[in-house]
């Protein structure tokens, strides 16, 4: 055993420590292809449980499955894995911003089974958001594992995400600009080696065990002038959608909390309505890859009217799926009613000027798409390299740009947060590097106060006080009480003037007499910016610090801002 | 001091004897208790390199109605004033993030409320992992209430052991309690034990505070443990380095919490306990 223990500290010590950047790129690596494989075999068996129930979705009965689904997914979810509810996104983003990039390793493997059950019993989610969870969780397992530090951790959490997302669409850029743009929030070169790393090895990984190399296939497009102009209405029409799909998408899952179903009557509420859509609409079953696989190919026979109503039937399918029990993610839902939209846009266009030379329906599929991602994730770049890569389509990277940054911009505008954000900003945990609120809530109070204040006692004369006063540069004085050494309050030296001045009462005051009371207090527990809400409201620059009736010091404005720098600095720092 | 110990509180009889538990040590070493009554079936603690979700059983989320009730009527029973704790950060809607910036943690055995898990020789795994990583003490309480009048530190020379001997002197530098330190001697003569608690600088603590310094021979350890008053606080380190001993406590650690009744502090290879 020994020997193992040397061997070990011997080979960390000379390998690892020899180059940050090496033992990123060693540990990235492992957290893409572990991700990496993680994804494949959920796609695998999702695969063949969406063959295997086939034959089934043509009894009458079928319209149960979904719910079956979501009462085993919400089971395991709740009971057996005990993880808390959410689509795992959020999640991550939540951890990296304020812890480091911990995660729990039941995170790794938890939302995998529970959305093989949603999206294989026919629920409207997509496989990915639980990648990326099981993903960023093994990645944060593994610097847990190695002893990296957090800077290392929340560069892994990234490996891992990205090597999820590359393994799954097979998309290796997009999984680096997934990982960076969504979940990381900086572009920091230290950590985007490892990460494009960790894509390869993802990608590396499905195509070695799945031999598609695309998912979905097309011929090439023609790409036209009117094209790009054509996608600037696309874009505007998509960033609506996107901002109805995110408001229903949240509003669901409220209005299924605030219900007095239990958890698996909320599952059987949603999964059975998801089922009766599909029987009319069977476009809303599952991650829907095979109707997104034959609008790209132009074979999609739906009318004008039907696809337009299938995409609010999409977004309500998945709105019941996501929020009242399902797992799963938005990604699949995001690209199905982005080619519903975009073949909706080509049709109405066609009607309205028949004789235009646009391309096919197939290539507004991928405008459509890109416009969703980008609209619903505000995420522009993901949104272009997805779409470019899983359909191998070059040939309409112009448009692909125009209608994801027109869309992104026009969501952000109607909507400021994207639904990954929204749920984070309103509980004031979205903490980007670099940003104000991060470096608030990095920054601890117990590190803020300066301690070495002399305190004084309430019955003391103030004659005596004077004494002190001469001997001490300090502008504050903590006043206790005798026995218990509890605060009191705290005598400001500028208050005191009008005493001083006068020596004749210097032997008939006693300092309770000219001590403030009421100034208001911070304790260990309050937050960095409650603290300066405070000081604020009560046009103060420094404030006592009491826990427990006892004074620990004063934390000042001076003393905020020298460390505030010296932490952005760090956060902001090229490495 | 402004020492604070965080209670997980649960309103049943055996819940009851743990706080009885948690507000007899903060009351003997003047900290202050503070309760979080849980309004979920899980929290997370999220320490500097692990996150540990404690899941709770039932029994934590019984009668919430009369939850802070009984736990304001035990603080009022030992003239101390109610603190509790409410999670401000969610990590999702039903998992709260328990701050880890509390200087003790109090806990049972196990937090299962069978009562087979929670009799001699069973530390549940979640407690084992709060252990493994946290920064502070843990207390791990007799399964009924027992004050203690005494501290008894086993002092086995590492690292952790060392920890422990620093918390054993705090404590009994707060509680005026006396303090007996347990040795085995193993590799060591009882000259080098000493020597190591010298070189840490705890000679004049010790001479101050300790009682005596109890040795034993190795075949001894059963004799060591049947020496320790039953009213005896053990303080004691968990863990070492090593790829085995990451995964056990230590098997003395094993071995005393398995046969001893008495309430132990227990400090992890996280802890530093600064001597002040």
């Amino acid at each position: 055993m020994s020997f193992i223990k040397h061997w070990y500290k011997t080979f960390y010590q000379r390998v690892f420590h020899l180059d940050d950047r090496l033992l990123l790129i060693i540990a990235g690596s492992l957290a893409g292809i572990c991700s990496g494989l993680a994804a494949v075999a959920l796609r695998l068996s999702l695969e063949t449980m969406l063959e295997f129930l086939h034959p089934l979705r043509h009894y009458w009965w079928a319209f149960v499955l979904p719910a079956i689904g979501a009462v085993l997914s919400s089971f395991y979810l709740e009971k057996i894995a005990r993880e808390g509810a959410g689509h795992g996104v959020p999640e991550v983003i939540y951890s990296v911003s304020r812890y480091g990039g911990l995660l729990r390793f039941r995170s790794s493997y938890s939302r995998l089974v529970s959305s093989f059950l949603t999206i294989s019993s026919g629920g409207s989610a997509g496989p990915e958001a639980p990648v990326v969870m099981s993903g960023s969780s093994i990645g944060s397992n593994i610097a847990k594992v190695i002893g990296l530090n957090d800077r290392q951790r929340i560069t892994l959490v990234g490996c891992g995400t990205a090597g999820a997302i590359a393994s799954i669409f097979n998309a290796p850029i997009a999984g680096l600009v997934f990982a960076v743009e969504v979940i990381l929030g900086e572009w920091k070169f230290v950590s985007i080696i490892p990460i494009a790393i960790a894509a390869v090895a993802g990608a590396q990984v499905s195509q070695a065990i799945i031999p598609e190399q695309v998912l979905f296939y097309h011929h090439p497009f023609q790409v036209g002038f009117y094209d790009v102009i054509a996608c600037l209405a696309l874009a505007v029409f998509a960033a609506l959608i996107s901002v109805f799909f995110t408001k229903v998408l949240r509003q669901s899952g409220q209005l299924a909390k605030k219900s007095s179903f239990p958890l698996w009557g909320r599952a059987i509420v949603g999964g059975c309505s998801v089922g009766l859509i599909a029987m009319f609409m069977p476009v809303v079953l599952g991650e829907g890859y095979h109707f997104i696989q034959s609008m790209i190919s132009g074979t999609f026979s739906m009318g004008i009217l039907f696809t337009f109503m299938a995409v609010f039937a999409k977004i309500i399918a998945t709105a019941l799926t996501l929020g009242w029990g399902g797992s799963g993610g938005i990604f699949a839902p995001c690209l199905l009613i982005g080619s519903l939209t975009g073949i909706v846009f080509h049709k109405v266009l066609l009607l309205f000027f028949p004789e235009i030379g646009v391309a096919t329906e197939g290539a507004y599929a991928l405008f459509g798409m890109t416009a969703l991602i980008s609209g619903v994730m505000q995420a522009p770049l993901t949104g272009i390299f997805l779409i470019v890569e899983i359909t191998g389509g070059y040939e309409t990277i112009l448009p692909l740009i125009v209608v994801s940054s027109i869309s992104s911009t026009m969501s952000h505008y109607i909507e400021p947060a994207s639904f990954y954000f929204k749920e984070l900003i309103e509980r004031g945990q979205f903490l980007r590097p670099g940003t104000d609120a991060k470096i608030l809530s990095d920054l601890n109070i117990s590190e803020l106060i300066e301690t070495e204040y002399t305190c004084v006692s309430e019955n003391m004369v103030f004659r005596e006080f004077i004494g002190i006063i001469k001997t001490s540069n300090q502008n504050f004085y903590p006043v206790t009480e005798d026995h218990t050494d509890n605060y009191k309050g705290v005598i400001h030296i500028r208050a005191i003037q009008k005493y001083a001045l006068d020596p004749g009462i210097h032997d008939m005051i006693f300092l309770n007499q000219i001590m403030q009371s009421n100034i208001q207090t911070a304790s260990l527990e309050n937050d960095l910016h409650e603290v300066l809400d405070m000081m604020d409201i009560n046009n103060m620059d420094t404030l006592p610090v009491v826990e427990n009736d006892r004074f620990l010091g004063m934390i000042s404005k001076t003393r905020i801002l020298d460390l505030y720098r010296r932490e952005l600095i760090m956060q902001t720092s090229v490495h | 001091m402004n020492y604070k110990l965080l209670h997980i509180f649960r309103n049943t009889p055996f819940g009851r004897e743990t706080f009885l538990q948690s507000l007899y040590f903060c009351k003997t070493i003047n900290a202050f208790p503070v309760v979080y009554i849980p309004q979920s079936d899980k929290f997370l603690m999220y320490f500097s390199n692990d996150a540990v979700q404690v899941d709770l059983d039932n029994s934590y989320l019984n009668a919430p109605e009369s939850a802070k009730e009984h736990a304001d009527d035990l603080f009022e029973k030992a003239g101390i004033k109610p603190m509790y704790y409410t999670p401000k950060n969610f990590t999702a809607s039903t998992l709260p993030d328990i701050s880890t910036q509390f200087d003790y943690l109090c806990c049972p055995r196990s937090v299962s409320d069978i009562s087979s898990k929670i009799g001699l020789g069973h530390l549940g795994p979640k407690v084992r992992r709060i252990i493994k990583h946290a920064t502070f003490p843990v207390l791990i309480t007799s399964p009924v209430f027992k004050p203690w009048k005494s501290i008894s530190v086993f002092f086995g020379g590492s690292k952790n052991a060392l920890n422990a001997l620093k918390l054993g002197l705090k404590i009994a530098m707060a509680s005026g309690f006396k303090l007996d330190i347990y040795t085995l001697l193993e590799n060591k003569s009882e000259k080098q034990y000493r020597e190591l608690a010298k070189k840490e600088g705890l000679e004049n603590a010790i001479s101050q505070l300790s009682n005596k310094w109890h040795f034993y021979k190795k075949p001894e350890f059963e004799t060591m443990l049947y020496d320790v008053p039953h009213n005896s606080l053990i303080v004691l380190g968990a863990y070492g380095h090593g790829v085995i001993k990451d995964i056990l406590l230590g098997s003395k650690m094993e071995q005393i919490q398995s046969t001893i009744f008495n309430n132990l502090l227990v400090s992890g290879p996280y802890c530093s306990i600064e001597l002040s």
